[in-house]
């Protein structure tokens, strides 16, 4: 840790997210003695595609690529801070969509290399835990991480963020995105907020039948999804005959209420295994108000609490990026420009968490 | 450059820059990513410009490809020129000098 100045009151980190559709880009400082964290800049550009599509790599690659450069200037203009008060460029390394991926570490490597700075690769997961703790002050909560592209229930041992549970197949995100699609719902701002909304809608609040599929620590969404598919096939079909079955609003009501009860069981069940009672929610699906309510009543029944940040770090963004990997880069790690590649898979577990005990 | 009969579909392209140092930039953010299809070769380089007074200074970006197919061919050659142009945006708007200079605009006299 020689090169690194002591004399400089805080260490500065900028950071660049781009793993699926959100370009963010976010610039950190760690006050040098006490490592507290500050905010100075936080940017984002969402990638929406039409209702009915999701978003395909080539094109949300494309978006990342014209980007780039207009949220890299916002975020350095809204940080007020010169290109000699940085200390490293971190990106992305994984998990998540290739092209993507590697179109947003280009961009950070030539940063990289025509200011002269390190660069530091970051799993995306471990952004998301580092963000969450660093914001609620959560100590040591058991972390739902929950998104488009990621299901997973993490506990912290022995450096490193371990998976207690995680899903089969599809993320709940994802569930809940593809859903969107066969409903043709809007996908601005979120497939995910608009279905939420809507679920809001459900006259009666009615359940409809979808199976639940917890497997023991672990959890399955795509048969929720293919069932609830052929729900709202039927319930198209019946209207074009002018017959009354349920509406949309029933199924997203249904939907939520079922495939949120099988995460607040896998999260108890890692909770009761590690014997804690916080829970800290990340990823864009911990925005959604009725899993932090249903959450938050499991939590409170067990004497404990939920932990959740609101839509500028839940949903993807640059500023964890910095966050963890300036974390990163005060412990000595940094990643070779030659090494600076990504990947679609990268377990949170893969990470050695060197900053904590 | 000889034909590979194994990969005949072959392409060069000579980018200036206007100094060595940016082609420098250029060479090294681009050649970390490996080509994704085995069918498909690349080579990247710098080196002099035809009319440079001296063979010292690498101001060109050269890069090579050679494919099995026109196919392979183009679609390598299309994502590569869509990198390197995040590249040159990023160099004509962010580069120390030009960030500095736009600062000092700012400041009211």
């Amino acid at each position: 840790m020689s090169d690194i100045p002591m004399t400089k009151k805080r260490r500065i980190a900028l950071g660049c997210e781009g793993s699926a559709n959100k370009l963010g880009i976010g610039i950190i400082s760690h006050d040098t003695l006490s490592g507290s964290p500050t905010v100075l800049s936080n940017v984002r550009d969402t990638f929406v595609s039409p209702p009915g599509t999701g978003f395909l790599p080539k094109d949300t690659a494309r978006h990342h690529r014209s980007f780039f450069v207009r949220v890299a200037k916002q975020a350095l203009r809204d940080a007020g801070i010169s290109i000699s008060e940085i200390d490293c460029i971190c990106y992305t390394r994984g998990p998540g969509m290739g092209a993507p991926l590697t179109s947003v570490a280009i961009a950070a490597r030539t940063l990289s290399l025509l200011w002269d700075k390190p660069l530091v690769g970051v799993n995306h997961c471990v952004g998301h835990i580092e963000m969450g703790r660093a914001i609620t002050g959560a100590s040591n909560p058991v972390v739902l991480y929950v998104s488009g592209g990621n299901t997973q229930v993490i506990a912290y041992a022995e450096q490193r963020y371990r998976i207690f549970g995680e899903t089969l197949d599809i993320a709940v995100g994802n569930c809940l995105d593809r859903f969107a699609r066969t409903l043709e719902i809007s996908n601005d701002p979120a497939p995910g907020y608009n279905i939420e909304q809507l679920a809001k809608q459900s006259a009666d609040n009615i359940l409809l039948d979808l199976p639940y599929a917890v497997k023991g620590m672990d959890c399955s969404f795509s048969g929720i999804l293919s069932r609830a598919d052929e729900l709202a096939a039927f319930m198209k079909q019946k209207a074009a005959k002018g017959e009354d079955t349920f509406t949309p609003a029933d199924l997203c009501f249904s939907l939520q209420e079922t495939v949120f009860a099988m995460l607040v069981e896998i999260t108890e069940r890692a909770m009761a295994h590690v014997g804690s009672n916080q829970v800290l929610i990340v990823g864009g699906v911990g925005c959604n108000e009725r899993l932090q309510e249903m959450m938050g009543a499991m939590a409170a029944e067990r004497g404990g609490s939920v932990y959740a940040t609101d839509e500028r770090f839940c949903i993807d963004n640059g500023i964890m990026i910095a966050h963890a990997g300036l974390l990163a880069y005060e412990t000595g790690f940094r990643t070779p420009l030659e090494e600076s590649t990504c990947t679609q898979r990268f377990r949170t577990d893969e990470v050695f968490v060197k900053w904590r005990d | 450059m000889a034909i590979d009969t194994g990969f005949p579909c072959s392409l060069t392209i000579n980018v200036p820059f206007p100094d060595a140092r940016l082609a420098s930039v250029a060479l090294r953010a681009l050649r970390v990513d490996k080509e994704l299809s085995p069918l498909v070769h690349r080579d990247l380089s710098t080196v002099a410009a035809d009319n440079a007074k001296t063979d010292d200074d690498a101001t060109v970006l050269r890069v090579e490809y050679k494919a099995t197919t026109n196919r392979m061919l183009r679609v390598a050659v299309n994502s590569f020129m869509d990198s390197l142009s995040l590249v040159l945006e990023v160099m004509e708007e962010m580069d120390v000098d030009i960030l500095e200079c736009r600062k000092k605009e700012q400041i009211p006299s």
